[in-house]
């Protein structure tokens, strides 16, 4: 098979994957759940003549406040895009995993990932491209003319540009954990606890700032105007330091899974 | 079902925790990284010289340790559908409310036991740490009745991931699913609307932190409880119901 084919069949057999299009789920109507909550409840505070009460009247901060949801649904894209290959079928129908008969069709292995890596990379920006202006626009629909634009539309394409990367280096990130690891655990749990408030990144930095150079810490300004900690590295010096994890962590994963037996 | 038949069902599933790697894995990770966690705290608090207690550096270490009681919680149920395990368990065990209350028993003794042991743990770790820090003294703390409800806490998280793990079956949709409530969608929603004070996780925090306007640690505990027992019929209805 040429790149191309193995590409259009990665992206059809993650088009038929339920677990995939769960993440979509999670990041567009999560995303959209969210944005109508805090529309409705910053309309509120603006009608009682309260809008202090509330960090922003903005329409779009509304929108963009829902972003750790399209994380989420980029962590689980990424992963179960190849736990899914290690799932053992039932044993009536020979217990089979489908990595074998991915290896059968497409032996040259680092095509393999690289096809999977370009599939993840395109439901990302698919889902951004539906998830943000769907939010921006329930957001601006509820709240209306009451509240105080204070984003311009060049300053909101440039953020929603920024969250779609972390979205995208996330994905990335959490399909060369599981491909390392073989199993959808360990990156679903680093992955979602990192993008909560809990996150364990955020309590190193507590101990040492080296911590800020770790992939989530770094690409955090990415999310301009949802970041909550002082210091750190600036928007792109932290994209390139998340680029580099991401991409020194892929060629690991392509290292390994070159090597190693199905 | 006689209580002796239980007793073996149960033991049999503890005994399938046992000799499951992830299980003890996941135990020993949630241990270490609470003593870990309340060191680091510990350390940060006696940087910035803030008056902290090892029961209160522990209480702060509770967040962090929920997700692995998700794991923990999750775990019991989702293995054995991994492979072919589920049709053996049935074969042995015919009886499927039987079995399920046996699983949910062994579940919850494993969960409320690594709950207390890495609580514990925890506050040894804080102690010493503050010891060897020389932290300035300690601000009053409360008592130790706040540890007891931070281990109910991760007991019944643990216990509602297992109730969720039950109803979709599969590790991943299980896992992820209850991790995006407990950590992402709870603290956004709680940032919203007043009304976030009745998820599962928030209400239940209430245990160790008795800090909302409406809710007490009893009735807290009570609301994760409803929520409990609602996902854990509708999963017990299907699990009795439908093909292996």
């Amino acid at each position: 098979m040429n790149a191309w084919n193995t590409f259009a069949a990665e992206l059809r057999k993650t088009a038929t994957l339920p677990a995939a299009w769960s993440g979509v789920a999670v990041a567009l109507l999560g995303s959209a759940a969210i944005t109508l909550l805090n529309a409705i409840s910053i309309r509120a505070a603006l009608a009682a003549g309260r809008p202090e009460t509330r960090a922003f009247t903005s329409p779009f901060e509304a929108a963009f406040a829902a972003m750790p949801l399209g994380t989420i649904g980029a962590v689980v894209i990424g992963v179960t895009i190849f736990s899914s290959e290690y799932t053992a079928n039932s044993t009536d129908a020979g217990g089979g995993r489908q990595i074998t008969t991915a290896l059968a069709a497409s032996p040259r292995r680092v095509g393999l990932l690289a096809a999977k890596a370009a599939t993840i990379v395109v439901f990302v920006a698919v889902i951004a491209a539906v998830t943000l202006p769907v939010s921006a626009g329930i957001a601006r629909a509820v709240i209306g003319e009451a509240g105080t634009e204070t984003v311009t539309l060049g300053e909101a394409v440039t953020r929603c540009l920024g969250g779609t990367l972390y979205w995208t280096l996330t994905g990335l990130i959490a399909f060369a954990i599981t491909v390392l690891a073989r199993s959808g655990i360990i990156p679903l749990i680093v992955l979602i606890v990192n993008s909560s408030l809990v996150s364990f990144s955020l309590l190193l930095t507590k101990l040492t700032p080296l911590a800020h150079w770790l992939p989530d810490m770094a690409g955090r300004r990415l999310f301009d105007g949802l970041s909550t900690v002082e210091g750190g590295l600036d928007a792109v010096p932290g994209a390139l330091v998340m680029g580099g994890w991401t991409l020194g962590l892929l060629i690991v994963a392509t290292v390994v899974f070159r090597r190693r037996d199905a | 079902m006689s209580t002796v038949r239980l007793g073996n069902v149960t033991m049999a599933e503890l005994g399938k925790l046992r000799t499951l790697p992830a299980t003890t894995l996941t135990v020993i990770g949630a241990i270490l990284s609470g003593i870990v966690i309340t060191v680091v705290l510990t350390a940060a608090a006696a940087d910035q010289g803030a008056r902290a207690s090892a029961i209160g550096i522990t209480l702060q270490a509770v967040p962090f340790a929920q997700a692995w009681f998700v794991l923990l919680g999750v775990l019991p149920a989702t293995h054995e559908y991994a492979g072919r395990q589920f049709r053996t368990s049935l074969t042995s065990v015919p009886d499927r409310g039987l079995l399920v209350t046996g699983k949910t028993v062994a579940a919850l003794l494993v969960v409320a036991a690594s709950a207390a042991v890495g609580i514990g743990t925890s506050l040894a770790a804080a102690t010493i740490t503050r010891h060897l820090t020389d932290a300035p003294p300690a601000a009053h703390d409360g008592g130790p009745w706040p540890l007891a409800g931070a281990a109910a806490c991760l007991t019944l998280i643990g216990l509602l991931s297992h109730a969720v793990a039950l109803l979709v079956r599969h590790l991943v949709p299980a896992l992820a699913g209850t991790l995006s409530l407990v950590l992402i969608v709870s603290p956004v929603l709680g940032g919203l609307t007043e009304h976030a004070r009745w998820l599962p996780d928030r209400a239940v925090a209430r245990l160790y932190a008795d800090t909302d306007a409406v809710l007490t640690p009893g009735t807290g505990a009570l609301v994760a409880l409803g929520w409990i027992v609602l996902i854990g019929s509708v999963a017990i209805a299907r699990f009795s119901r439908r093909d292996a």
